[in-house]
């Protein structure tokens, strides 16, 4: 066997590379009607996910680091502004803390309720790698799995806002649907009027409303948390943006765009809610539920 | 296929796609970036439609199985990219010839995926969000190759990894 300094220039397929690609387009032709009919693919998808979500973990030890310094470049000139901004909103808040004193009886009966309720869990978990975007489902994956009580459809939160649902898991590393999918549908309730709506995720863009009663008063700057509508079912009570504009029909149906409260593209530290996927767990209150207090 | 050949396939698949979980996308998630597309259409340059297509097909195959979209599409798309790419292999070739070639053929493989995501029903795929990514997708790629196929080049050009006579392509 020789081995040439420079192979022959070829413009062809020969007959058994035209077999060949004609072979592998069927084969994937078949993976994709597999897939798309059935859930006979279940087992592979979930091998390969689990093997690389172990391997990711490993991967993301070593350029994790690298990988945040490199997200953080586009962000660098805009972190005095935000520091001024945040500084200003900080006296702000300081200043709100003083007049919310006698909303802490309230407060104190909240959290009492709360316990009587069972609290739910908060799983922290670092994002390990991202789903491929543009088009493609937007997800991450986390470095915690099923031996760390994650389990399908539990609500992941950045501590304030709602970041997404878990869609795959496996022992070691679990895969989160972000809400910022532009498939993801989430319920929500302005937090103003108290009306119910449905997000639909739209990228780096955040979302877009539409409530439920198609009168309902939208105003900008309002803002929206997770609710008890939609497709999806998340954990009540996180924040999901702010209103920047309504547009109203002819009808008199509005839409709303909103701003995520949470950046899908700069999540990092993140936590799962290790409640019921179907929402948060209750139990009832009564005096007997006090007495045990 | 040489020994050398294969464990090279298996390493270079391996890293990219972690590679391209861990650092691509992140630092990138607003573009549709491939690093392993790129990686397929560099080998594909320098090695031929054959090894092209069947590295297409595999680095393609794994990515989609490690993904919750349908299996099958991306190995179709950078099964493609490979045949394409490797029918236009010219070891007279210069090197940024190559380099804008792979970028031209992933940016038009990431388009086609996106297509493919709305032909089969996937959510988030439509040919608005196509047509939108062209440009970002081809600066980013341009990027990607300039750092892979010089590399893939010179690896494929050593003494260890060059085809022999009678596995052209």
């Amino acid at each position: 066997m020789t081995f040439p300094r420079r192979p022959t220039r070829r413009h062809r397929l020969t007959k058994r590379q035209r077999i060949a690609a004609a072979v592998l387009v069927a084969v994937a032709a078949c993976f994709m009607a597999i897939d798309l009919t059935g859930s006979g693919l279940r087992g592979a998808h979930g091998g390969v996910r689990g093997t690389l979500g172990a391997l990711y973990r490993g991967t993301d030890g070593a350029l994790g680091p690298a990988r945040r310094f490199l997200q953080g470049v586009p962000h660098a000139s805009a972190n005095r502004d935000t520091i001024a901004r945040l500084r200003q909103e900080n006296a702000q808040l300081k200043a709100r803390l003083d007049q919310q004193s006698a909303d802490a009886t309230t407060d104190a009966a909240l959290t009492r309720l709360r316990l009587a309720a069972g609290t739910s869990r908060v799983l922290p978990a670092r994002v390990i790698a991202l789903g491929p975007g543009s088009g493609f489902d937007w997800t991450v994956t986390l470095d915690v799995g099923t031996k760390n009580g994650v389990h399908i459809g539990q609500t992941v939160t950045d501590g304030v806002g709602l970041v997404g649902r878990i869609l795959h898991a496996s022992a070691t590393s679990c895969v989160v649907l972000l809400a910022a999918d532009p498939g993801s549908g989430v319920g929500a309730r302005d937090t103003r009027s108290g009306e119910l709506a449905v997000a639909t995720g739209r990228g780096t863009a955040g979302f877009s409303v539409s409530p439920l009663d198609p009168k309902a008063s939208l105003q900008v700057g309002d803002s929206l948390a997770t609710g008890p509508a939609g497709r999806s079912t998340y954990v009540a009570g996180l924040a999901l943006g702010t209103i920047t504009s309504v547009r109203t029909s002819a009808d008199g149906t509005s839409v709303a765009q909103v701003r995520a409260a949470v950046s899908p593209t700069a999540l990092d530290l993140v936590g799962v809610l290790l409640s019921d996927a179907s929402g948060p767990h209750r139990t009832p209150v009564g005096p007997a539920a006090q007495g045990t207090r | 296929m040489t020994p050398p050949r294969i464990a090279a396939t298996l390493a270079a698949v391996l890293t990219v796609l972690l590679l391209q979980a861990t650092v691509v996308a992140p630092t990138a998630m607003t573009a549709q970036l491939s690093l392993p597309a790129v990686l397929v259409a560099a080998v594909a340059l320098e090695s031929g439609p054959g090894t092209g297509m069947a590295l297409g097909f595999v680095t393609g195959l794994v990515a989609d199985l490690g993904s919750s979209h349908a299996a099958g599409l991306l190995a179709l798309c950078w099964l493609g990219v490979g045949i394409g790419c490797g029918l236009l292999a010219d070891p007279r070739r210069r090197v940024i010839a190559q380099v804008v070639l792979a970028a031209l053929a992933c940016t038009a493989a990431g388009a086609l995926a996106t297509l493919g995501l709305t032909v089969v029903g996937e959510p988030g795929g439509t040919a608005l969000a196509a047509v939108r990514g062209l440009l970002p997708s081809l600066l980013g790629e341009f990027v990607l190759a300039v750092l892979i196929v010089p590399v893939v080049r010179l690896f494929l050009r050593s003494d260890v990894l060059r085809l022999p006579v009678a596995g052209h392509g």
